[in-house]
């Protein structure tokens, strides 16, 4: 450790309370293990919400059902990249899946993400998109139509027969997806909720808890996008859609909600020997992140809102500021979640007698600046896949946009309709 | 059944992952990585061809037996000579050749003696910068039979805060009567007749003055040092401050 480094954690000595043990000062998870689990509970609900159009035939969120797949992907992208941050040795993570040690639940995550990665989302991406690459591989010019050629793998078959294998496929990938994207989510879960030693995370309900706040923060941030999307292309919003998805994300955060009460009034009905320090570290360090930010502006202010949007009648432009106020309000209460969660469990010492305190670095590998670029990252991403990749279904004639100078309108491309 | 077009192509994709990946681990990674067994035999290899550095307390013993005698009985009985003087052997072959190296510095000692809340209780620590400060600790402890000092404790009936104050001091080896004349009265009426107590600065300057004969002690020239004022009304004499 260096010198610096040791210099801070002298710094904490003055906010611990009560009796620690010596090596319990340095919070070992930093920022960057609230960030994980925090996007890939984003994946996990995206994916969900994606799936009921495909699998539960809810045909009201249709037009959100390509954004969900994408933003599903972007995110999964940079799912794992916090891990490699927080890593000493990054380049030696690729050796879990040559050298596979199946007794270790965090090697397994590799190929729970692998298989999430490759089996479901990429496949169901591409069967959903092949037709659309072919239709725009064949309408572009240069560079761009290799892109959409490579990307369609050099498929040309969009007759009626290839496309409804697509549609069986996909159907086929949804099904599959739905248990693998809780077991992507659930295994996070699963990874605080084994840990025996601590309290705080020790819970059989924390794989269920973390998938329903991945499904609610997962549905809410689709909501989020395609509302500003469609306000950047001022497009108009198809509000039979939203109030569809509104109406999911109120009953996901009801069964959270619920859950999340569930394992508080079963750890206080136990009183096990933890309670008594669990109860002062929510009162005095987590006082802000968990009952203000998590429980208060994260869970009951947007459930109020939405019952309130629900029971009046509003017109159209204040039920989408509700919603809108709702969503990026349970976005900050998911992450206060995963903030509670990681950070929360390294505060309160093994003897149960003391409370440490988190010191976040700004700049470094772990610090706020790195965690804030894995946040911004897959909307980037996100904005290049929807550049590259239609959001809607083309129609059978593609507008391309010709060379200069800027004709009045664009030129239009008849198209085939069947393969060659 | 006619295979579509797309999965014959999403095939061939999946195939070529599929046949990298298990190339990769079947073919290209060494079997030395996979196998427990052939990854610690290899390491073990790995080991062996390294040059041997060390000779072992026992070759240490067969010459220098007087004090190897000494450190198995007393507290550092569980060290090894190479802990402290560095990897012997090429010594060990050619004493002429490669001598070991001898602590002699304040940093060494520290590294297992420094205060520390998670060493266990009962473990001799001492906080670097105010135990006996400036003077190399093998001045007052042998590393060979590492026993607390015997400090001056004479006056420590009487004066126990003092003593401990200088015990830790760089005064610590120096007695009572070096600096104050006790007459033998003092120990039996103590406040009819009390102890002498230096007046001026050239007493200081028997030890500290340039030219001084005392080889360890900080040396100033008195005509400028300090001025008019006398040493003690800077420099408590029972700890003089360190510059360690």
């Amino acid at each position: 450790m260096n010198a610096e480094r040791v210099r801070d954690l002298y710094e904490l000595l003055d906010q611990v309370t009560g009796y620690i043990y010596p090596n319990e000062i340095e919070i070992r998870w930093s920022i960057l293990i609230v960030v994980y689990p925090y996007l890939t509970g984003l994946v996990a609900g995206a994916f969900i919400l994606a799936s009921l159009v495909k699998v539960f035939k809810v045909k009201e969120v249709e037009p959100t059902y390509r954004l969900s797949l994408l933003t599903a992907l972007a995110f999964l992208l940079v799912a794992p990249l916090p891990l490699l941050f927080h890593l000493g040795r990054p380049e030696r993570s690729f050796e879990i899946f040559l050298t596979p040690n199946p007794r270790s639940a965090m090697a397994m995550f590799g190929f729970v993400y692998a298989w999430y990665l490759m089996a479901v989302l990429l496949l169901e991406i591409w069967f959903e998109f092949r037709r659309d690459l072919v239709l725009l591989a064949r309408a572009s010019r240069g560079l761009l139509k290799w892109v959409y050629r490579v990307l369609s793998l050099f498929s040309t078959d969009i007759s009626e027969a290839a496309l409804v294998f697509d549609r069986r496929a996909i159907r086929a990938i949804t099904i599959i997806g739905i248990p693998s994207a809780f077991l992507l989510h659930g295994y996070v879960g699963f990874i605080f909720g084994s840990v025996k030693a601590n309290p705080w995370w020790s819970s059989v309900l924390m794989p269920i808890v973390f998938l329903m706040s991945a499904i609610v923060s997962g549905i809410a941030l689709v909501i989020f996008l395609y509302m500003v999307l469609t306000a950047i292309r001022d497009h108009p919003i198809d509000m039979r859609c939203l109030d569809t998805m509104v109406s999911y994300l109120f009953y996901a955060i009801i069964v959270d909600f619920s859950l999340e009460a569930l394992d508080f009034i079963q750890r206080l009905y136990e009183s096990e020997e933890s309670v008594k320090i669990l109860g002062t570290l929510i009162t005095s360090k987590l006082f802000l992140s968990l009952l203000v930010l998590q429980i208060l502006l994260g869970m009951l202010v947007p459930l109020g809102i939405l019952v309130i949007a629900r029971v009046w009648t509003f017109n159209d432009d204040m039920r989408k500021l509700l919603y809108f106020a709702s969503v990026i309000l349970i976005q900050v209460g998911i992450f206060s979640t995963r903030w509670n969660v990681v950070i929360g469990g390294q505060l309160f010492s093994k003897s149960l007698r003391g409370l440490m305190a988190y010191k976040m670095e700004v700049v470094s590998i772990e610090g706020l600046l790195a965690a804030l670029v894995l946040l911004v990252l897959p909307f980037i991403i996100l904005a290049v896949m929807i550049r590259v990749l239609p959001t809607e279904p083309l129609e059978d004639r593609v507008t391309v946009p010709s060379k200069a100078p800027a004709p009045e309108s664009p030129e239009i491309l008849p198209l085939p309709t069947s393969g060659s | 059944m006619k295979i579509p077009e797309q999965v014959r192509r999403l095939g061939l994709v999946i195939g070529i992952i599929v046949v990298g990946v298990l190339g990769t681990r079947f073919f290209l990674i060494p079997r030395s990585l996979i196998s427990d067994e052939l990854h610690q035999a290899s390491t073990v290899q790995r080991e062996v061809a390294k040059p041997v550095k060390f000779a072992g307390s026992s070759t240490c013993e067969g010459c220098h037996e007087e004090v190897s005698g000494r450190v198995r009985k007393g507290y550092h009985k569980n060290l090894m000579c190479e802990g402290c003087h560095g990897a012997a052997a090429r010594h060990a072959e050619d004493p002429g050749q490669g001598k070991p190296f001898a602590p002699r510095d304040r940093k060494f000692c520290p590294v297992c003696h420094s205060y520390d809340a998670s060493r266990p209780t009962g473990f001799p620590q001492i906080n670097p910068t105010a135990h006996n400060p400036v003077k190399p600790c093998i001045t007052c402890h042998n590393p060979h039979d590492p026993v607390p000092p015997k400090t001056i404790e004479a006056c420590s009936a009487c004066h126990p805060q003092i003593q401990r104050t200088t015990a830790v001091s760089s005064h610590a080896l120096l007695k009572c009567t070096t600096c104050h004349v006790v007459p033998a009265q003092h120990k039996k009426t103590p406040r009819s007749a009390l102890p002498s107590k230096p007046e001026g600065r050239e007493f200081c300057g028997t030890c500290h003055a340039k030219g001084a004969t005392e080889r360890d002690a900080p040396k100033v020239d008195l005509s400028t040092h300090g001025g008019r004022f006398l040493c003690w009304q800077c420099h408590y004499p029972h700890l003089p401050e360190g510059r360690g």
